[in-house]
């Protein structure tokens, strides 16, 4: 069952009209995010679908990098940070990135949320914001 | 089975001196304040949380030489508070200013008590009625049912920087008994009193391990009678230098690791019952058990039971004492030998406010087994997997500050208030008491601004639920309902 503070989370976005709902797999809580902005190129298309790994803990517990809704082309081949494990969720292929807070930055406990990390991923489709890994 | 009335002792402390005014003055008001209640049944305890004081705003407690009356707006408003929150009841506290360290109460409250339990109860049937009656020096305490029925108050907790046990009886407390001679040469540090109630608590220790077996020890020689003691892993080699009183014939025979302790400490033939429960505290009905405890250690070497355990603490109001240590190096040697003691109770930081839990660690431990190997195979977690090194001696020092905190709840002997954390370098022999938090958060869901706070029973389950449970831990974890095949998820 996903936590209720992620349930809250996905009301919220959901009322402002953000295209956020949670998604329960046995055993794992995950939030999906569709049309997220991309630049065009290096992509292949200006909106790509997320899903990000919620855990029990969440929100004392941070949430960290996530999942790309396959396929996709990055220069016309693969990216180097979409190196991760591939999933299947409801049918679709997902593979992990590893695109994380970066030292110094890390997520702010009672302040950073599915919003701000929402935008955190973002930043990785413009190449900007955290770059390194912990 | 008897009921108590649990409260932070900042609620204490701020309702006495809101009854202050009643006895500075020969011709003293009655005055009185309004509060809702939480539950928590255990199966050997029955105690009411106060959640929160409502206080009186100006008109609605009317007071004169002859009696308090609580108006009829402060009454419904704390009632819709209480049937909005789902919580348990009301409690009500009145002086009676001639009293001092006698007090009961008066025809009036025998009279009026009943009518007002009616109406609520008339409004939400399972309203439950607290009435506290103060004097200068006492109290005395009645649980309505209904009308026609009321049950003694037994004694009110007040938790916090120290843990103070006031009877509810209205008369003082009845001197301790003389103490077994065994215990003679702690008596300057322990009194009487305290070593009486110290025999009388249910102390639980969470992780049966390193830290956790040298507490049990340190407390059944200090007089603890009652240990309740969880884990759910067995004894293997590698813990044999550090788990007190587990053998080498332990290890071959895979004995639970709560057994061992279990059979030594009665074997020690100082009357200490140990309720062993081979058990992970992260599952709900495992940390539901600690409702019958008066105080928690937590002995465990992980992020997620932490934060259980100061959720627990706030939503239930009981003391919890985190006792830990690390060693940490490098390629150059020996860098840090830390041993710590925190000590978490309402009115006080959680360990994710002093920066011992991180939202990083918490995150980790919380994904299920198989989205966690996902993010080990990332490559950026490894530090979150190092097995930690331990070893008795080290232990022991944590254990002995863990053990001396108890004491000074009980019969306090700091001279300065009690830190936020006990911190030993022993690279330095360098003792540090912090004061300060070093994650603070002032919207801390946990010990800032918890909803949930002193809730107990009346709000949603804190653990993991069976399934969810065997999700996180993954293969090779030991549940009740699944031997173990072997784990080392050493103080889990």
């Amino acid at each position: 069952m996903c936590p209720r503070t992620a349930q809250e989370d996905a009301g919220r976005l959901a009322r402002r009209g953000l295209s956020v709902t949670l998604v329960e797999t046995p055993g794992q809580c995950y939030a999906y995010a569709s049309g997220i902005e991309a630049a065009t190129p290096p992509w292949d298309r200006p909106a790509y679908d997320l899903m990000i790994a919620i855990p029990a803990g969440y929100d004392d517990a941070g949430l960290d990098a996530f999942y790309l809704g396959l396929p996709y082309t990055f220069k016309g081949g693969t990216h180097p940070r979409v190196q991760g494990a591939t999933i299947e969720i409801n049918g679709r292929r997902w593979q992990l990135v590893s695109w994380h807070y970066p030292e110094g930055a890390s997520w702010r406990r009672g302040q950073d949320n599915l919003e701000t990390h929402i935008l955190h991923c973002k930043g990785f489709f413009f190449h900007r914001g955290a770059v390194n890994a912990y | 089975m008897p009921i108590s009335l649990r409260v932070a002792r900042d609620d204490w402390i701020a309702l006495r001196k809101h009854f202050q005014p009643s006895f500075r003055l020969r011709s003293g008001l009655e005055t009185g304040a309004l509060g809702v209640l939480g539950e928590s049944r255990g199966r050997t305890t029955h105690e009411l949380l106060l959640a929160k004081v409502l206080w009186p705003e100006p008109g609605e407690v009317e007071m004169s030489r002859g009696g308090l009356v609580f108006s009829a707006s402060y009454l419904r408003r704390a009632h819709l508070v209480m049937r909005a929150e789902g919580l348990a009841g009301l409690v009500t506290f009145h002086t009676h200013p001639g009293a001092d360290r006698y007090v009961g109460f008066s025809a009036y409250d025998d009279c009026q008590d009943p009518l007002l339990v009616e109406n609520l109860v008339e409004l939400e049937p399972r309203t439950r009625l607290v009435s506290i009656v103060v004097g200068k020096n006492s109290q005395a305490g009645r649980v309505w049912i209904n009308r026609d029925r009321y049950e003694e108050l037994a004694e009110i907790i007040a938790v916090g920087d120290e843990l103070s046990y006031y009877p509810a009886t209205g008369r003082p407390q009845p001197p301790p008994p003389p103490p077994a001679a065994v215990f003679d040469r702690a008596l300057a540090l322990t009194t009487a009193g305290a070593l009486h109630r110290l025999s009388r608590m249910v102390v639980a220790v969470v992780g049966a391990s390193g830290t956790g077996s040298l507490l049990c020890e340190l407390l059944v020689r200090a007089g603890c009678r009652h240990i309740l003691l969880i884990d759910d892993d067995v004894v293997l080699e590698i813990n044999l230098n550090r788990i007190l009183h587990a053998t080498s014939e332990d290890s071959e025979r895979r004995t639970p690791k709560v057994e061992v302790l279990r059979r030594a400490i009665e074997a020690l033939g100082f009357g200490c019952r140990v309720e062993a429960i081979q058990d992970n505290i992260l599952a709900d009905e495992t940390l539901m058990r600690l409702r019958d405890a008066d105080l928690v250690f937590g002995c465990v070497d992980k992020a997620y039971p932490r934060k259980l355990l100061s959720e627990f603490s706030y939503r239930y109001l009981r003391p919890y004492v985190d006792v830990g240590s690390e060693i940490g190096g490098d390629e150059q040697g020996i860098v840090s030998l830390d041993g710590r003691t925190n000590y978490v109770a309402p009115g006080r930081w959680c360990l994710l406010c002093t920066g011992l839990v991180t939202s990083r660690e918490l995150a980790f431990e919380s994904l299920s087994y198989e989205e966690r190997e996902r993010v080990i195979a990332l490559g950026y977690s490894r530090d979150l997997i190092i097995k930690k090194p331990a070893v008795m001696d080290l232990n022991m020092r944590s254990a002995s500050y863990g053990m001396m905190v108890l004491r000074h709840l009980l019969q306090p002997f700091l001279l300065t208030p009690l830190p936020v954390t006990i911190a030993e370098n022993l690279v330095t022999y360098a003792l540090r008491p912090l004061n300060r938090p070093r994650a603070a958060s002032p919207e801390c869901r946990i010990c800032q601004r918890n909803r949930y706070f002193g809730y107990g029973d009346n709000s949603a389950p804190m653990g993991l639920d069976r399934e969810s449970l065997k999700i996180i831990l993954g293969p090779n974890q030991m549940t009740e309902s699944e031997p173990s095949r072997g784990s080392s998820n050493e103080d889990y």
